[in-house]
């Protein structure tokens, strides 16, 4: 394998072609107009435009990705996460034009990539499920009729979803017809997929998803868990590895369980089990994600290892030359996704020209960044900026070292999620380790942001009147 | 005499500062625009980023956050009393685009009424469906913007009779 | 405290407090800053320095020697605005309701004797119920005394009045001979004599916003420049104003900072509609034209078939003249030939450059134009633009037609530089009316005359609807595409910066008034 295109952009691209640069491998980027001044465009060794802004007219045109990339010789494709990522007709697309597909074989994909498919298939093997319903619907009467049995609260789900898209929690039935609508325009709009489905919104879940990897030769491998439940639209916001209540038994059991999963599909590659836990620390089967993950650095942090070196390495055939009672864990990591988001504002998407950008640097800080100073952020794509990664011997340390990196984090000219996980690590249910997906729900306010900055800003009041009164005394004279 | 300020931060925050809270403040100044505070026995660390004495703005960073402090005299106090402002519209005749985004709903028809929050369109931006609800119960006299119309923040979506 | 300080302390004390707290009150009830809030709020902070903070009125007639108010009605002195010096005075409507005496003229006097001997704007609030009648005929020679000040400073440094309350008889004639006049809506009203007297005289039952107010003075008299809501956005006006005005008639206004790019404007190009006799907003051609916002605009609301206000064009000031097609399709009428005539003139005093935007079907016709002398003062908009010696350019965007295209400052009267864009027609009248004369035996004796008349009319426009024929013989000095003026304009004034025109001695040229 000489050379790589990876179908992605911002910092997922770079992270993937850092490592292969590291391998001696060439990379090629892929980037739309309007990303001409991208980082990932600048750092590749090869790049070019496949199109307009909109990612269907760019990012998400499969085939000619797979033209360029057979013009350009390239050997394989990385397909990130979202965008193509798990397409399972990109996947098959590009095998069949003898490239290599850095990733699941395109049936895994298809099956993980329906959630009523992969209930079907993960079901001989002994994982426990949520109640809902089996198959995909669009007939509102229908879906009443499957709620009042189940009961309020439910959870419609894009059968293509990921990234929280096409997800509405529904408490009453009366709201239940324009939620499924608003479920199903979001999923066709964004997955093309209109299709969803039904289920029982667990109470007060934590969201555990266990890092699994697989080679060609039959051999699965887990890299422990991490923690996501700090989630806002239900999306993730904060990640952790390992997670604060896991016991060691616990963290075995869900492994295994994710390596059954992943067995169950004849799994290839990196990939990723979610699981709820809920308060009696039950687990049960969510879904598999057949990408690399986008908080996949802080197990990176914990178990020592490059995750897209081990899925080139696996890509190229190689045999996995770890042992799963080698890996252990070392430390604690935490990822904050840093997005051009207001938290003061419904986390509303910030769109702006980055006036200000500046990262923080130092020992125990990893940050995955896609933009430069003086960008502008684009509307078309997923408003990350970055993630910022710490890591530390204890999870105190990781915690603390967080905020200390969002101090030195300087941005200018958006709102971002930086004070937002400032917050999170200073309040008492997160560093307790106690809390489940409902943490922003229920601690969060923009009002709980404001006090925390009500101390700071009275300072900057005192010494802005401070400079006034001393501006005052000066002498100043008119000109002509 | 101790005049009594009205200083606003970020627009978020509002205090009422006299001059002699400011004095016995225990400032120390550390170089030319860096600054050390005492507070309540907790140390901060402050830089003077920008100053428009003139306008009575501020841009001051407090440890490693940057706040805009807006200082109103009782002159100032006083016109925001009496009702004054600049530039000022009187109703909310018109809805704009909070962000840019691209259109991909629109759910009134000119002439309809509509009630506060109603839905009037569905803006998308960064793959997020962002209803726009209306923000007073009225009758749509125009709509700006079409379906899958891409449109800039500020841009006149619908107008109000 | 040394006794003798805490003398002087108690006395500016006193001074500050004007006619005293519940005159101050009453004031702020009616919606009105007084005299040193609106200065405090004029005026860079902490730039004012009062002069004769302490003088006293010398009536000792109807027991006025027990009414005594330091400042006596007004407050004078000078500061900065962004930096720049102005002079200023504010009346105090809480000391004998504003009223003018001999010594508050005194003060007034001074600080115009100071502006005009410094070069310096002078500012002038006015917040007064009249003359002082407790003092008969010396505060009538205070009026006089501003008067006669007025016109002498006037065309030496920009004289700017804000009515911000009551100016009645007089009283009116200091700001009339003022360049601007700014008025504050609901507050303020300005006239000779006052609902009552008119009631006697005429038996017109009128009240004092009618026959006074803002809106009255900025749509039917046109004495009010611009109006503005309240206190403070009036005293925003006066410092936006004040930006595009340099110091007296020695200076040029100075430029802002701006970096120069490409400069084309896409914009431009498709503002004129296909069919000429189609309206369009002269406003969206200036806006392509000018600075980001830039445009300031005086006399909106009157006259509005005339568009005149100050703008930037590559940080420079300009003053813009431009026929408005939208408003009697850009006609010009008795109203907007003075108001763009005075306009004219107050650019050339301060060497602010001209920029007239041409779309002019001609002059409007009937008895009521031709009754209120639309001759005279049709001639004074061509005197003015003629007697200009600034930087003058003229961009054509439409039609200018007959004697109308003369007066808009064209080639013959003096122009620097005249362009047009494709889509000019420059002629002596429009298609129609010239085939109906020219032709008119052959349209008679026609089959069909009405054919006729539409196949000359066809035949007329071809040959004068467009630029090229005033292109050959140099009246226009370019047809340039719409994209492109911007760039034309900003090159072209940058040209001009340097432009001296040394005329015969004489007194003064005789305007037709």
């Amino acid at each position: 394998m000489k050379k790589i295109l990876v179908a992605n952009r911002g910092e997922i691209a770079i992270r993937v072609m850092k490592t292969a640069s590291k391998m001696g491998i060439k990379t090629v980027a892929i980037y739309s107009t309007i990303d001409r001044n991208s980082p990932h465009v600048v750092f590749a060794d090869e790049a070019v435009c496949v199109g307009e802004a909109p990612s269907n007219e760019s990012y998400l045109l499969g085939n000619k990705i797979i033209e360029i990339a057979k013009e350009l010789n390239v050997d394989a494709i990385h397909p990130g996460y979202g965008f193509l990522s798990e397409n399972a007709d990109f996947a098959s697309e590009v095998e069949k034009n003898d490239i290599i597909f850095i990733g699941p074989k395109s049936k895994a994909i298809e099956v993980m990539g329906s959630k009523l498919a992969a209930k079907e298939a993960v079901k001989a093997y002994d994982i426990p499920m949520v109640p809902g319903i089996e198959e995909a619907i669009t007939d509102p009467e229908k879906a009443k009729e499957i709620a009042r049995e189940i009961g309020f609260p439910i959870l419609i789900k894009a059968s293509a979803g990921g990234g929280g898209k096409g997800m509405r929690v529904v408490e009453k039935e009366e709201n239940l017809e324009s939620q499924m609508q608003r479920a199903i325009s979001e999923a066709i709009s964004a997955f093309g997929d209109g299709s969803v489905f039904i289920e029982k919104y667990v109470g007060s879940p934590r969201h555990i998803e266990i890092q699994v990897m697989a080679d060609t030769h039959g051999n699965v491998l887990h890299f422990f868990e991490r923690e996501c439940s700090v989630q806002r639209r239900h999306q993730k916001v904060v990640e952790e590895a390992p997670s604060a209540v896991l016991s060691p038994e616990l963290r075995t059991k869900m492994g295994e369980a994710a390596v059954r999963v992943a067995k169950a599909c004849d799994y290839v590659g990196a990939g990723t089990v979610e699981f709820l836990l809920d308060e009696q620390h039950n687990f049960y089967f969510l879904e598999m994600n057949t990408r690399l993950q986008v908080e996949h650095p802080v197990t990176e942090l914990i178990t020592e290892v490059d995750l897209v070196e081990l899925q080139i390495k696996v890509a190229r055939g190689e045999k996995l030359n770890i042992k799963q009672e080698d890996l252990t864990i070392k430390g604690h990591a935490l990822e904050l996704r840093v997005y051009a988001e207001d938290p003061m504002n419904d986390f509303l998407p910030s769109v702006g020209n980055l006036e200000t950008y500046q990262i923080p640097v130092g020992d125990g800080i990893r940050v995955d960044n896609g933009y430069a100073e003086g960008m502008d952020i684009p509307i078309y794509y997923d408003p990350m900026l970055s993630k910022l990664i710490t890591y530390g011997e204890t999870r105190e340390e990781a915690i603390e070292l967080m905020i200390k990196a969002i101090d030195h984090y300087q941005v200018k000219g958006v709102q971002t999620t930086l004070s937002f996980g400032k917050f999170v690590c200073q309040h008492e249910a997160f560093r307790s380790g106690n809390f489940n997906t409902h943490f922003v729900k229920k601690y969060y306010t923009a009002d709980a942001l404001k006090t925390e900055m009500q101390e700071e800003a009275r300072i900057a009041a005192l010494m802005a009147l401070r400079q006034y009164q001393e501006d005052q005394k000066q002498l100043r004279l008119p000109t002509h | 005499m101790n005049a009594t300020y009205k200083v606003k931060v970020n627009k978020d925050f509002e205090y009422t500062i006299d001059q002699e809270e400011v004095s016995k403040t225990d400032i120390i100044q550390t170089s030319d625009s860096k600054f050390h505070l005492l507070d309540k026995n907790k140390s901060y660390h402050s830089e003077i980023i920008q100053s428009d004495f003139n306008n009575k703005k501020y841009s001051i960073k407090v440890n490693s956050n940057t706040y805009e402090v807006d200082i109103a005299d009782s002159l100032d106090m006083m016109i925001a009393e009496m009702g004054f402002s600049v530039g000022a519209s009187k109703q909310v005749n018109s809805i704009k685009s909070p962000m840019p985004g691209l259109i991909i709903d629109i759910q009134v028809a000119v002439g309809q009424t509509v009630e506060e929050e109603d839905y009037l369109l569905v803006l998308e931006a960064m793959k997020m469906e962002n209803i726009i609800t209306s923000p007073r119960a009225g009758t749509i006299k125009s709509i700006e913007v079409a379906k899958g119309d891409a449109v800039d923040k500020g841009k006149l979506l619908i107008e109000f009779e | 405290m040394n006794s003798k300080i805490k003398v002087l302390q108690e006395k500016i004390d006193q001074a500050h407090l004007g006619g005293g707290k519940q005159r101050i009150e009453k004031q702020h009830q009616k919606k009105k800053l007084t005299a040193r809030e609106r200065i405090a709020y004029f005026l860079d902070e902490g730039s004012f320095e009062e002069i004769g903070i302490l003088v006293t009125h010398r009536t000792t007639d109807f027991g006025m020697q027990d009414e005594i108010y330091y400042g006596d009605g007004v407050v004078t002195g000078y500061g900065t605005v962004n930096g720049r010096l102005v002079y200023v005075f504010a009346q105090d409507f809480t000391v004998f309701g504003g009223a003018l005496s001999e010594t508050h003229a005194e003060k007034i006097c001074k600080v115009m004797d100071l502006a005009v001997n410094v070069g310096a704007p002078i500012i002038g609030l006015n917040d007064s119920g009249g003359a002082r009648i407790q003092e008969g005929v010396r505060s009538l020679g205070g009026y006089a005394d501003i008067f006669h000040r007025n016109v002498q400073a006037s065309g030496v440094i920009p004289q700017i009045s804000a009515i911000m309350g009551p100016c009645a008889g007089g009283a009116v004639y200091s700001p009339a001979i003022t360049d601007f006049t700014l008025m504050v809506e609901d507050t303020s009203y300005m006239f000779v004599t006052g609902p009552n007297v008119v009631k006697t005289v005429t038996n017109e039952e009128v009240t004092s916003e009618e026959l006074g107010g803002a809106s009255t003075h900025s749509t039917k008299s046109g004495v009010a420049h611009i109006t503005s809501s309240n206190d403070i956005q009036c005293l925003e006006d006066l410092k936006t104003l004040l930006s595009y005005l340099p110091q007296n008639n020695k200076e040029t206004t100075k430029a802002l900072p701006y970096t120069l790019g490409d400069e084309k404007r896409a914009v431009l190009a498709d503002i004129i509609p296909d069919n000429p006799n189609k309206p369009y907003d002269m406003h969206e051609v200036i806006g392509g034209i000018i600075d980001e916002d830039s445009f300031f605009e005086i006399h909106k609301n009157y006259a509005e078939n005339i568009i005149v206000g100050f703008v930037r064009i590559g940080g420079k000031s300009v003053g813009i003249v431009a026929n408005q097609p939208m408003f009697l399709a850009g006609v010009l009428d008795v109203n907007s030939s003075k108001k763009a005539a005075r306009f004219t003139r107050f650019c050339d005093c301060f060497n602010i450059p001209l920029l007239v935007l041409v779309d002019v079907p001609g002059f409007l016709p009937g008895t009521d134009q031709e009754w209120n002398g639309i001759i005279v003062h049709g001639a004074k908009l061509l005197y003015a633009l003629s007697e200009a010696s600034v930087p003058k350019v003229t961009v054509i965007t439409r039609k200018a037609y007959g004697g109308a295209y003369d007066v808009m400052n064209s080639k013959h009267i003096g122009a620097d530089l005249n362009f047009a864009w494709p889509t000019a027609e420059i002629a002596v009248m429009g298609a129609k009316g010239a085939s109906e004369i020219i032709f008119r035996k052959e349209i008679k004796a026609a089959d069909d005359p009405t054919a006729k008349l539409a196949e000359k009319e066809a035949e007329y426009a071809d040959t004068f609807a467009n630029p090229y024929r005033a292109a050959q013989r140099g009246f226009v000095d370019e047809v340039i595409l719409p994209e492109d003026t911007r760039r034309k304009l900003i090159k072209g004034f940058s040209m001009l910066e340097n432009k001296e025109i040394h005329q015969p001695k004489r007194k003064h040229g005789n305007i037709p008034l």
